[in-house]
Formats: structure tokens, sequence, C-alpha cells
């Protein structure tokens, strides 16, 4: 790869769909998005709320994503939002080698399916993306906020989680969203 | 299907011979594969192709004017007599001629489609007679050709010049007579790309169920004759909607027939015993839809009732409307074969020892003097037959595993020619000769790893994507035993989906498969890689050869006949285009 020269480089995600989500076993009904962070960076974006798609939304959203060079992998949360805030449906992690690296061309469009599992390590739903690198280094500052260019009719943004906690490069905490949480403390 | 152009006045008589290509033995398989591949949306993989004709110096049998050719078509099965598929017209002296009628038929990706065509000189006597009922033994014949129809659809330009040969004269003499050239053009029918994205709704429907609204859902078929109508569309069913509006409907041109074809769109109420009752209905056409929704109008739906015995069509006050109306032209596989998109095909064979030892005539590997071909021969063979037509080269990698080469360790992958240096061998020939060499040379071992095969494929297919290769691989794996290393072969399949890349696997022998079926995603769920790689598509096709020995239908034809779809899945995924 061709990219030591620069320190961090922007990938884009598609966020494209998750199949069978789940909650509490059972399939969910509306209000999921996703939120795709890198490990070890301090970028991340989410996509707008799915209101239509039930368990297997469609949200065909592109994020653009700075990733540190050092960077090892990147994380897709799904989330759903409900009556009592907002929870946690699963988590997959991606590692850079599935899309950079090998003799595939620079800018090879991947296509990248990958199981979720919840906080349990249980396995929940398929989520589908695809993913490109973008090379050019002066693009970067551009895309640093999330992009949005998804057409769907969801007007209501949620907003994306705060803060995060990670110990040595392993997801183990989760976004904390404030008051929401508390009426969710059993679960999360 | 056969049917499509019978509204073609000119070609009626010429076309009419179609049905006979479904009246052969391999049309049953076709129709089921055909069936389940429209069910899941795919509609490119059986294009209606349109043969034209033209001829040039063909033979002067007529002692005052020129030759009055006309154009017979076959369709030839392996080991099975011509089937006539139609005529052309009867052009007058000409020499040089170029016919009008058209022939149509389907075209299948996963059989070889021999075509013959013969021409022969139709004596004066007969210019008034229907070219149907022409005796052809009492005409002078003036060559014959012979293509597969593969060979034509791979071509840039979809036309393909072959010399017109004397059957009787080129017996007897070893030089083959001049007989002229017969050019063989192929269209695929426009119907067949374009597909039309509709969104219906209803407005005043009347209640049907008693204690609720009707639960709504359009059927859409289209009438063949006065009162047979073929469903091909169906919507979902709204619950409690009086002014229900549809998700969008997708339908090929070719799936209604034409635009004009006339159709009828009915509304039924839902029923849960599955007797659902009629609202209402329309008789329309797709042009007659494209107007409707240019005129933001509604169509009034009408139910027919029964008055002693006359039937009424009561006009009811619900009406139709169509929200969206838009068509689209999809490029089919055959676009991506004429824009330059070729197969490569890529063999791996299994040397484990359970094979049993090759000298001995109860192996799977034992190579019978007689020259009767042994499981592994046939496959490669079969498969090999109908994907070397879209290889230009006819260069295939060629692998053997699970054996041990003279003075070395176990090799789950090695070339199958015995060199160090390069895995390619010439022509399906070229195979049958380095696995009989590979026979000799190596020792059968074990265990049965597919991984280090997958791998190496994924790796020329990446590395033939960075160099811009216009190239899809397939795989064909033959292997008589259940793979030991499943994981790994798990994750080296689901690293795969994201590649130009399709593996057939064929089980020989009397093993137990079932571990195999689980890789084919179509009869599980989808595959998962130890680190929780979800396949991206699906990629593997297996089938246990056992099957076709038994039966008449060919094996193969099964494992090809997702070839098409799974290339188009990746080319229209990542939005590449065929540059035709």
């Amino acid at each position: 790869m061709s990219n030591f020269n620069f320190s961090s480089r922007a990938v884009e995600i598609t966020v494209l769909s998750g199949e069978s989500l789940q909650i509490d076993r059972r399939p969910i009904k509306k209000n999921t998005f996703v939120v795709v962070r890198s490990i070890g960076g301090n970028d991340f974006c989410s996509t707008e709320i799915d209101t239509n798609g039930g368990s297997n939304p469609k949200w065909n959203q592109k994020l653009v994503l700075e990733l540190p060079v050092q960077a090892a992998a990147l994380t897709v949360e799904v989330y759903c939002k409900i009556m009592t805030g907002i929870r946690l449906v699963g988590t997959a992690t991606v590692p850079i080698s599935d899309f950079s690296g090998g003799y595939l061309p620079d800018n090879y469009l991947h296509f990248l399916s990958y199981r979720l599992r919840d906080e349990e390590s249980e396995r929940n739903g398929i989520i589908n993306l695809s993913v490109k690198t973008k090379f050019a280094a002066a693009e970067v500052p551009e895309y640093r906020s999330c992009v949005a260019s998804s057409s769907s009719s969801t007007a209501s943004v949620v907003g994306v989680p705060t803060s995060k906690k990670y110990s040595s490069g392993i997801v183990t905490g989760f976004p904390v969203f404030g008051p929401l949480l508390d009426h969710n403390n059993g679960i999360i | 299907m056969g049917n499509c152009c019978s509204d073609e006045a000119g070609g009626r008589s010429a076309v009419g011979g179609t049905s006979a290509s479904h009246a052969n033995p391999n049309s049953g398989p076709n129709d089921a594969v055909e069936r389940f591949l429209l069910y899941r949306g795919y509609q490119g993989c059986f294009s209606q192709i349109e043969l034209s004709f033209s001829a040039s110096s063909l033979r002067d049998r007529d002692v005052f004017s020129k030759s009055d050719p006309m154009v017979v078509i076959y369709t030839k099965g392996r080991d099975e007599p011509l089937i006539e598929l139609g005529r052309t017209e009867v052009i007058l002296n000409s020499v040089d001629p170029t016919w009008i009628t058209k022939h149509t038929l389907t075209y299948h990706f996963e059989v070889v489609q021999y075509l013959v065509f013969r021409v022969y000189d139709i004596d004066t006597q007969f210019h008034n007679v229907d070219v149907k009922t022409l005796k052809l033994d009492e005409q002078q014949f003036l060559g014959e050709a012979t293509c597969a129809l593969s060979q034509i659809m791979i071509k840039q330009d979809r036309s393909l010049t072959i010399d017109l040969m004397h059957r009787e004269e080129s017996t007897r003499e070893t030089r083959p007579r001049h007989c002229g050239k017969i050019t063989v053009r192929a269209e695929e029918s426009v119907s067949s790309k374009t597909t039309v994205e509709m969104i219906l709704s209803c407005i005043d429907l009347e209640y049907k169920d008693l204690f609720s609204r009707s639960d709504p859902f359009l059927v859409i078929s289209k009438v063949v004759d006065r009162d047979i109508t073929i469903p091909i569309c169906k919507t979902e069913v709204l619950k409690n909607e009086l002014k229900p509006q549809w998700k969008p409907i997708y339908l090929s041109i070719q799936q209604a027939g034409s635009k004009d074809q006339q159709l009828v769109i009915e509304c039924f109420n839902f029923n849960s015993n599955g007797k659902h009752d009629l609202i209402g209905k329309v008789e329309t056409s797709l042009a007659d839809l494209e107007k409707l929704q240019f005129s933001k109008q509604g169509e009034q739906l009408y139910l027919p009732t029964a008055v002693g015995h006359h039937h009424e069509n009561k006009v009811l006050k619900s009406r139709l409307f169509v929200d969206k109306f838009s068509e689209s032209v999809q490029h089919t596989f055959l676009d991506y074969l004429a824009g330059g998109f070729e197969l490569n095909f890529m063999v791996a064979i299994d040397f484990t020892a359970s094979n049993g030892n090759p000298r001995l005539p109860d192996s799977l590997h034992y190579i019978d003097p007689s020259g009767r071909p042994n499981a592994y021969q046939r496959a490669i063979i079969e498969v090999g037959e109908v994907v070397q037509f879209y290889d230009t080269d006819k260069r295939f990698p060629a692998w053997g595993f699970g054996a041990r080469p003279i003075d070395g360790p176990v090799s789950h992958c090695f070339y199958l020619n015995g060199s160090s240096h390069y895995y390619e061998v010439e022509g399906i020939q070229g195979i049958m000769t380095a696995y009989a060499g590979a026979l000799r040379n190596v020792s059968l071992a074990g265990p049965t790893l597919f991984g280090p095969v997958i791998s190496y494929a994924a790796s020329i297919a990446s590395q033939s994507l960075a160099d811009g290769g216009r190239k899809y691989y397939v795989l064909l794996i033959i292997t008589d035993g259940v793979v030991t290393d499943l994981q790994e072969t798990r994750d080296a399949i689901v690293k795969a989906s994201d590649l130009p890349l399709s593996i057939l696997i064929v089980g020989v022998g009397g093993a137990d498969f079932k571990e195999m079926e689980i890789l084919d995603a179509d009869k599980g769920g989808r595959l998962e890689s130890s680190s929780g790689r979800v396949a991206s598509r699906d990629i593997v096709q297996f089938v246990p050869f056992r099957d076709v020995q038994s039966g008449e239908i060919s094996v193969v034809q099964a494992l090809l006949a997702e070839l098409p779809s799974q290339f188009l899945t990746y080319m229209r995924t990542r939005d590449i285009k065929p540059n035709v």
C-alpha cells in the first residue's frame, strides 16, 4: 500500500443494511442506527435512523471516517432507539486488513458483511457494508464531520454518543447516553 | 417464452418452430431453473436472442440464373439427432443473400447450444409454396455450418462467419469444396434488458371484510388467450387499508411480453384461508399504465358479475393510480461478455488416498484403458466444455491437492502439470493430459484441505484485479471426500466472496457430503468465518456427481446455472459497466 506518507487516511464506509436484528430475541420493529468508529482514533460517524425497515433495516448511507495509520480495526455498532432510551443491538469489528493490503487495487470497492454480537457476545444479526479507501490527504478535513448523503425521509438525527471508554484497544464499554441510560441500567 | 415474437407476421412461419427447442429433453431442468431465477429477480441469464443470417459466395446451382437460397436452422444436442428450429424466407437469384426472417431462441448459459445451419437452393417450381411445407430432400443442398451459440455471443460485434461445408463431398474428397460462407448475427432483444419500476395505489376500495377494512393486494397477469391469464407479478398485502399504496413493483418487459401486451391487474382482499375475494380489476398494458402515470388520472376498477347467462362488468367507484413509472435498462450477462469480460476457468483435483489406488479398477482415479472417462474426467469435460467458450486464451490453471509429489512432503496445492514454474495448461485436453500425468507421478495421501487451493485462486483473482483485468474466475474443485479443514475453507470462501470468483464443487464417489452442503449458501445460512466476517454473497455451488449417473439431468447444468447470476451480482453491486 502506498499510504506511508499520511498520518491518517480516510475511508468511505457505506452502511448498507442490517439483517435479522433482534433485541431480547425478538425482531426489532424500527428505529435502528449505526455508529462507525476507529479503534484508537477519535473519529466516529453515525447514520440516520431507519424507520421502516424493521429488523432488516436499509440505511444506504455513506460515512467518511478518518483512520489513524496505526489503527488495526474499526468497529461498527448498531443501536436501536426505543421508548426508554437507546440500546446497543450488537457490535462488529472490521479489521483494516479486510479492505486494504494484499494485491487488490487501492480504490477497490469492498463489500463486507459481519456477524453482530451483543454485549454478552451472543450472536445477533448481520451488518452489510461497502468500504473504499480514499487516499487524497487533502480531502480529509472536508470530511471531518459525517456526510449524510442518504435520501431517507427520516428527519430526526440522533445525538451521537459523546464519550467512549477503551482500554488497550479492545472495546469494553459502550457509549454513554446521559440520562437516557438510567432507564436501561439493567441492560447496559 | 418461445412465442415471444409470434406477433411478428413476417417471421411467423419461420419462428413457428421455436417451440421445438422446448421439446428437447433439456428443457425440463432449464425451465425449473428459469423459474427459480425469475423468482429471485434475475432475468438476465435467460436472454431472448434474435439470429439473423447472411451469406456470401454461395455455389451457383441453377443453370440459367443464380441460386435461390434459404436457411434452415437446427439445434443439436450431444449424440442427438438434429431438431429443426425454423426456416428463413427464400431469396431469389442471389449468391450473396441477406435474409430478413429472424429466428428467436433462448440463450442458456449452462448448456452448450450447438446450432446447425443448412442452406438450400429452392427450385423455382416451389416458389409459391409456404417455406414450412417444403420437402428439403427435393431441394438442392448448398452447404452446412455448425457453431455453438456461445461462440457468437462472446464476439464483440456478436456476429460469426463460418465456412459452409458440403456433407457428401467432404467425405469423398479430402479437399473441402468451396461452398461460401454464412454469417450469423445474434442480437439480444432489448426487452430482455428493460425493467419497469411502478408504484401502484388504489382509492375507494370496497369493504369486503365484515368487521374490518379490506386487506388488499394486486396481482398482475398477462392475457395470453381470451380467457387464459398468466400471473407475472404480485404485491404485498396491506392490512386494513382502503387507500393502499404498495411497494414498488419491478417487472421486466420480457416478463410482460411487450409494452403493448394486454395485462390484467386484479385487486384481491387477502383471506388467510387462501380464498381471496376479488375486489375489482382493470385491463391495461404497460403502455397504458405509463400514460396513466403521465396524466395522473385514475382508472376505474370493474367487477365481473353474472346476470343470468351473461357476464356484466359492474364499474366500481374504486380507482387505480400509477404513482411512479420508470424504465431502466440493466446490463445483462451477455452485455458483459460482448464488453470484453471473460470467465477464467481453474481446476483443482483431489488426490487424497481415499480415492483408492489409481491402478485398481475400483479407484475413483482409475483410468480405464478402454477410454471410458472416470468421474473426475467426466466432471472436467462437462464443466470445461461449457466454460471454455468464455475464456479466450483457453489456458487453464490446474492444481492437485492432498498428495505427495515425487520426493516431497504432502502438498495441498501442487501444479497438475508437474512443473514448478507455471500452473497453466492448454485447453481441456491439456487438463486431461496433466491429470493423467499427475496420477503417475504423485502418491496419494491426505488430509483433504481446500483452504490452500481456494486461497491460491483468490490471489490470482485479486492479482488480475490489480492489473485492471476484466475477468471473472471460476474454480472447479473435484473431490471424493469430506473436507478436513472446514473452518479454513470457510474463512477462505468468506474472504473470496469480495472477489470476482465463483467456486464450483463436484463431489464424486459415495462419501457423505453433508458438510459440503454447508458451504453452499443456498442450502443453509450465510457462511461465517472464525473472525465473525460473513460472506457478502454466495459464491459456492456444490453438486454430488453421483446424482447424474442415475438420472438423465446433467448435474453440470445445475452447477453452472447460477454462474451468470453470481457474475451479475458481483458486477452490479460494484456498478461495473460493460462499456458496450
